[in-house]
């Protein structure tokens, strides 16, 4: 009797298993199935691009986040241009293809030239707002330009010189300050930090505690491929091997790391001075370490929100604020652990 | 419901096992087909979307070259083929999946939608100033058109890329679901049969085992081992009929064995009694015989009256009372010992001289002895009983004298002894009575005054003397012509 039932349990178990074993396996598939298509499902209303001069640089990246998380919070969807495709385009391009693509705004990185201007004002023309951001385009219509006062910033970089020069025990009988432009740079953003730089310096000529004689130059770094910025600043080293400058700022962050890697490598430290731009990581590390003397650090979050913000209040009113200026800050030995990621 | 399941034919049975076996690797088996079947589908549906793209940018590539075409040539075939590539190229687009969202290749599928809008549009533009002639514009036109067409097929490329790479993913991914579920198949199958040789293994042996249970009682019972259990019926099909009939056959045989021992036991019993009551009976009777006379007594009284009647001369009478005497005397001595036949003839003269005493010369004697046979051994006291039935039933009830012949002559190796009357004889019927005992039956039922040694008690212990039955038999003619009794008995060489 007692066989009997076991044969019966056994019955009933492997019947079971059975079922269990065909109920999983279809089961399986139609999971596997239906894995996919859960990520990126939500829905946005409306859809900004960004375009900027280099896609990879930290700077950029570190907007175009901010930028996204606050569209993210409107429903905006934000896209950089240019990440997805398999050819590179020009800013100018990049444009064409967002009016094409009918977008509902667009931020972009832009420059005084003509063609530029032609393109936002066509934008603006085709009710699609443009932003400037960083750089602006003067000429025109924009809606809002979103960046630093590079008037703000020559100062603050003209400060720091003053600084150093009472402060520094200088080797040669000349005081030689580089100022790093990109030669490709349409825009006068650049002069205008040169200048504000300049003037500072040379207002505070009557107070220095040093009569060695100050003197500025401007050094046009290449910036027409992408590996021609390191190789110009090699070049800066290489050429000018006992004269190197002693003091160098730098207006981009690419030429910020590059000139610090070259004053490693050449053996410069402590005997030339760099200022920097931008406050990645690498840079930080490099003041930490007291290669970079300081650097000036932009409120990426701060611009990233200001352009999203500039693109909606204006579809939203027709009208918006024509110059948000966003923070600067001054990263030096003193406060450079509060930025440094561990 | 298992009761049904067992109650089911021996066929039936059979056929639920190899059905369900059958019906297990069957499911586990569509199953699996199913599943391969829904993974091909699926393996097909992955790089359809590419497949859509490529012939999406191919069309592009004959829009943007028709128009180019027309604008070369201007022949109305180039426009009829500008028209149908246009057409063929906006429905394809509109099948692309397209909106704002966060996946690229839903964002670039709405870009390619609106890019596509616009470059057909400035295209027709292009071919509307052809037609117009008006050269600068549709210059100018076909650049915009060139360029738009060049940032579609980017994007077109784009999305492929994106598409290929999400497909390449899913492609993967359903190519592990594909080995794993292969293992599961592997691994299934494997243990679906394993599963169904022990499940076939288990019923068979299931259906088997009251078989198997049946063979060895029935090699038991047919070792001659009746008193065994009953089996118990689980199941009402074949076997379970079987084993109830070898139950109830079993049982049936037991039983009738056990009858048979009975019945022959108690006949036995009552054999045994009835031959232990004979003897009884017989010993009584004996007793009783014997308690009638005190021998002793009588052979002091017979002698006294003897000598008393030697004392007085009467010589006849001491004659008469010593034959008597001796009579009595050789009755008790020798009553069932082994004598010879001198002892008993000698006996007869006594017993004869007697009677004719008692009825006063009645009975004619006559011997005709071979006297070389005189030593020859018999069981004593049986002459006597048989002249004593000559004399009461033959003699004495005829007219006329009665006479006795006994003649003792050799016949080969036998001795023949005869005793011969001319009395009223016997019929057949009685003479056989006689020789069976069942006169003598009659005789002790009924309240026959006889007594004394009875023919039947003569006869019984010749047969037992000679170990032979055909040592006596009683010859008659029937009513009236008197009776020959003859005794056969055998000659021992150192008797003689």
């Amino acid at each position: 009797m007692k066989k009997r039932i076991s044969t019966f349990w056994m019955l009933i178990v492997s019947g079971i298993f059975l079922v269990g074993m065909v109920a999983f396996s279809l089961l399986y598939i139609r999971f596997s199935n239906s894995r996919k298509n859960i990520a990126s499902n939500e829905k946005y209303s409306s859809y900004y691009a960004m375009i900027c001069d280099d896609n990879e640089s930290s700077f950029v990246r570190a907007v175009y986040e901010s930028a996204a998380d606050k569209g993210r919070e409107d429903g905006i969807f934000v896209e950089l241009m240019g990440e997805n495709l398999s050819r590179k385009y020009s800013k100018e391009d990049y444009m064409e293809i967002a009016i094409a693509s009918g977008v509902n705004g667009i931020i972009v990185e832009a420059d005084d030239s003509p063609k530029m201007t032609e393109l936002i004002n066509e934008a603006m023309s085709k009710d699609i707002p443009v932003v400037t951001l960083f750089s602006d385009s003067p000429a025109s219509n924009r809606c809002s330009f979103v960046g630093i006062s590079f008037y703000n910033l020559g100062c603050e970089y003209g400060e720091q010189i003053n600084k150093l020069i009472d402060e520094k025990d200088f080797t040669y009988d000349k005081i030689k300050v580089t100022v790093l432009v990109s030669s490709s740079e349409a825009d006068n953003a650049q002069n205008l930090v040169y200048t504000a730089l300049k003037e500072t310096v040379d207002k505070n000529a009557p107070y220095r505690k040093t009569s060695k004689p100050v003197e500025i130059r401007v050094v046009s770094v290449d910036t027409t491929n992408s590996f021609s910025v390191e190789e110009s600043l090699r070049n800066l080293f290489i050429t000018a091997r006992d004269e190197v400058s002693d003091i160098i700022v730098c207006l981009e962050e690419q030429e910020t790391e590059s000139c610090y890697q070259a004053v490693v490598d050449y053996n410069k430290v402590g005997e030339v001075t760099i200022l920097g731009y931008f406050d990645s990581q690498t840079i930080l590390k490099a003041i930490e370490r007291n290669v970079i003397h300081s650097t000036m650090s932009v409120n990426t979050k701060q611009m990233g929100y200001a352009c999203v913000d500039a693109i909606s209040e204006y579809k939203k009113l027709g009208y918006t604020s024509q110059y948000v200026a966003t923070d600067l800050t001054l990263i030096n030995q003193v406060n450079v652990n509060r930025y440094i990621e561990d | 419901m298992k009761d049904k399941l067992r109650n089911m034919s021996l066929q039936g049975k059979m056929i639920g096992i190899s059905l369900l076996v059958n019906l297990m690797i069957m499911i586990v088996n569509i199953a699996l087909l199913i599943g391969i079947n829904n993974l091909s589908d699926r393996m097909d549906m992955v790089y359809k979307g590419n497949i859509q793209l490529n012939s999406l940018s191919e069309m592009l590539e004959r829009v943007q070259n028709s128009m180019t075409g027309y604008l070369n040539t201007k022949t109305s075939d180039a426009l009829a083929q500008y028209y149908k590539n246009e057409n063929e190229y906006m429905l394809m687009v509109d099948e692309l999946e397209g909106g704002i969202s966060a996946d690229n290749s839903i964002r670039m599928g709405r870009n390619i939608k609106v890019m596509s809008e616009k470059y057909l549009e400035v295209v027709s533009q292009t071919i509307e100033a052809k037609r117009g002639r008006n050269v600068e514009k549709y210059r100018i036109r076909y650049e915009n058109a060139s360029k738009l067409y060049d940032y579609l097929k980017t994007y077109i490329d784009g999305l492929n890329n994106e598409q290929f790479k999400t497909n390449s993913a899913n492609y993967s991914e359903m190519l592990k679901t594909l080995r794993m579920f292969e293992t599961i198949s592997n691994v299934s199958m494997v243990l679906v049969i394993v599963m169904s040789i022990i499940l076939t293994a288990r019923l068979t042996s299931e259906l088997v085992r009251p078989l198997k249970k049946l063979t060895e009682r029935a090699e038991t019972v047919g070792k001659g081992k009746f008193d065994v259990e009953p089996l118990t019926v689980e199941s009402q099909d074949e076997i379970g009929v079987v084993t109830g009939a070898f139950n109830s056959m079993t049982e049936n045989i037991q039983e009738y064995i056990e009858k048979l021992r009975t019945s022959m036991e108690s006949e036995q019993k009552a054999k045994e009694n009835e031959l232990l009551m004979e003897t009884h009976l017989k010993d009584a009777r004996l007793r009783y015989l014997q308690a009638q006379i005190n021998p002793h007594f009588l052979f002091n009284t017979l002698n006294a009256g003897a000598q008393l009647a030697m004392m007085e001369g009467a010589d006849r009478t001491y004659d008469y009372v010593h034959s008597v005497g001796e009579f009595f005397r050789y009755n008790v001595k020798k009553g069932y010992e082994t004598v010879t036949v001198g002892e008993e003839i000698s006996l007869i003269d006594n017993y004869i001289y007697i009677l004719n005493v008692r009825f006063s010369g009645e009975i004619h004697f006559k011997k005709e002895i071979d006297s070389s046979l005189l030593k020859v051994e018999m069981p004593g006291m049986i002459l006597q009983p048989i002249i004593e039935n000559c004399v009461n039933h033959g003699i004495r009830e005829m007219m006329g004298e009665g006479e006795i012949v006994l003649s003792v002559s050799r016949l080969d190796d036998v001795c023949c002894i005869s005793i011969k009357d001319n009395g009223k004889g016997i019929d057949a019927e009685t003479i056989e009575k006689i020789m069976t005992g069942k006169i003598a039956e009659e005789s002790h039922s009924g309240s026959s005054s006889h007594n004394g040694v009875a023919m039947d008690n003569c006869i019984a212990r010749l047969k037992l003397f000679c170990k032979n039955d055909n040592c006596f038999s009683i010859i008659s003619d029937g009513k009236g012509h008197g009776t020959e009794v003859i005794i056969y008995l055998d000659i021992n060489e150192h008797e003689e």
